[in-house]
């Protein structure tokens, strides 16, 4: 367990298009912790992610992380951060295993493998990005988080395009990932299950 | 990710899509071959023109390679990938860009001898313009990279991206021009190759952070 694991976010202003997204907004998510932002359509859900990676700068506010202070070099965090936008970085050229060595090129042929046997593409190993669908492309994604060690996940609508079974067995691995100590912040609008004891962070302005 | 495996993935990349460097190489072809049927064939004409057309063309060659070269990452959200991988982001651009100059550079190096026969080149003479293709190029690669890490976000950025990125190939131009001029008449060229070297070496320490921090204004 990383008792020190905690990301708090205080005073932070987010501005997008000359529009407040919220003011003054403020919120803590310890390690075992996982953490959802409510919010409607536009309410700047994945924008508040995107500042929490180091995408995009707050016009103010003071981000700390394990009682460092990272508002404006964000290297700590990222050291730890597993992030999937919108846009999750899957590259049309490339296959399905090719995409997850490049991102995790520690782990053996055989991990990758496995991976994507637990998302369901196990037999998509060498096939081409661009030659499967939108929810098999989000799924070579999702497979980093079987691959990964990084403590802090950052996931915008991780449950997009996944059928019934995809969510339960991403479930499944967001609830081991907490157990083992470590910490996410989601975005989603699938009502998810009682036992991952979330926390919700109201997004308001 | 790691740097490492950052580089590999990007030689693959190139592997994948070979037809970018060929469009790019078909296109300097191109242009090289108008000038002997659009003007004159006639050696007067060529021999003194030869470091100029060639050099243009290269320049023009380079600025399609490099206009697209963050377009895709762009679009299927890699570059938002490197920007938050906390690996140090001007390396990354310089690492992309390593591979792209060779990818580039060595094709036409090869086309290069070829070329020189059409258009009266000597041997000598071909030696120097191997040399300021060597020296000048990786500044029109640096200075290019601004130009697309800066338009990456706009829908229709090419044509900006012409505008802002070619009066800056100019020295470069001249110097290279200057220097196959020199040698053809006999001076020392040493000078317009030193500036050449000068130029890259001072876009090399520039461009990876300029296009770096573009990129983050970029990905929003």
């Amino acid at each position: 367990m990383h008792p020190n694991l905690e990301l708090s976010i205080s005073g932070l202003f987010i501005e997008r298009a000359d529009r407040v997204l919220c003011d003054n907004f403020s919120c803590q998510v310890s390690a075992g912790e996982i953490a959802r932002i409510m919010g409607e359509n536009g309410a700047g859900k994945s924008t508040l992610l995107k500042i929490i990676a180091g995408v995009l700068q707050p016009l103010e506010g003071k981000i700390m992380f394990a009682g460092e202070d990272i508002s404006y070099h964000r290297d700590i965090l990222q050291k730890e951060l597993l992030y999937l936008g919108h846009h999750a970085g899957i590259k049309a050229v490339f296959s399905a295993a090719e995409n997850l060595s490049w991102y995790c090129p520690t782990k053996s042929k055989d991990a990758i493998e496995e991976a994507l046997t637990e998302v369901g593409l196990g037999g998509y190993l060498d096939t081409p990005a661009h030659q499967l669908s939108a929810g098999q492309q989000r799924r070579i994604a999702l497979a980093r988080l079987w691959l990964t060690d990084k403590k802090v996940w950052l996931l915008d609508e991780p449950f997009t395009a996944l059928d019934v079974k995809g969510v339960a067995v991403l479930e499944q691995r967001l609830k081991q990932h907490l157990d083992k100590g470590g910490m996410i912040i989601l975005t989603t609008h699938q009502s998810l299950d009682d036992s991952l004891n979330i926390k919700e962070i109201k997004l308001t302005s | 990710m790691t740097y490492s495996s950052f580089f590999y993935s990007e030689i693959l990349a190139v592997f994948r899509r070979k037809q970018d460097v060929v469009n790019a190489l078909v296109f300097f072809l191109l242009v090289i071959t108008l000038f002997p049927l659009g003007v004159s064939p006639s050696k007067e004409f060529l021999q003194p023109a030869a470091g100029g057309i060639i050099w243009c063309a290269v320049a023009l060659a380079v600025l399609m390679s490099v206009e697209g070269m963050f377009k895709e990452d762009f679009n299927d959200g890699s570059l938002e990938q490197l920007v938050v991988s906390g690996l140090y982001l001007p390396i990354l651009v310089l690492l992309k860009l390593l591979v792209q100059w060779v990818s580039v550079i060595i094709p036409l190096l090869v086309l290069t001898p070829i070329l020189s026969q059409m258009l009266f080149i000597n041997w000598e003479i071909l030696w120097v313009l191997v040399l300021t293709l060597l020296i000048g190029s990786p500044a029109l690669f640096l200075i290019g990279t601004i130009g697309a890490a800066l338009t990456v976000s706009l829908r229709r950025g090419a044509v900006l991206m012409l505008l802002i990125i070619l009066p800056f190939y100019l020295p470069v131009i001249i110097f290279s021009t200057g220097a196959i001029a020199a040698a053809q008449v006999g001076q020392p060229y040493n000078g317009q190759l030193a500036i050449l070297a000068a130029i890259s070496l001072i876009t090399l320490t520039l461009s990876p952070i300029m296009a770096a921090v573009s990129i983050k204004a970029s990905v929003n």
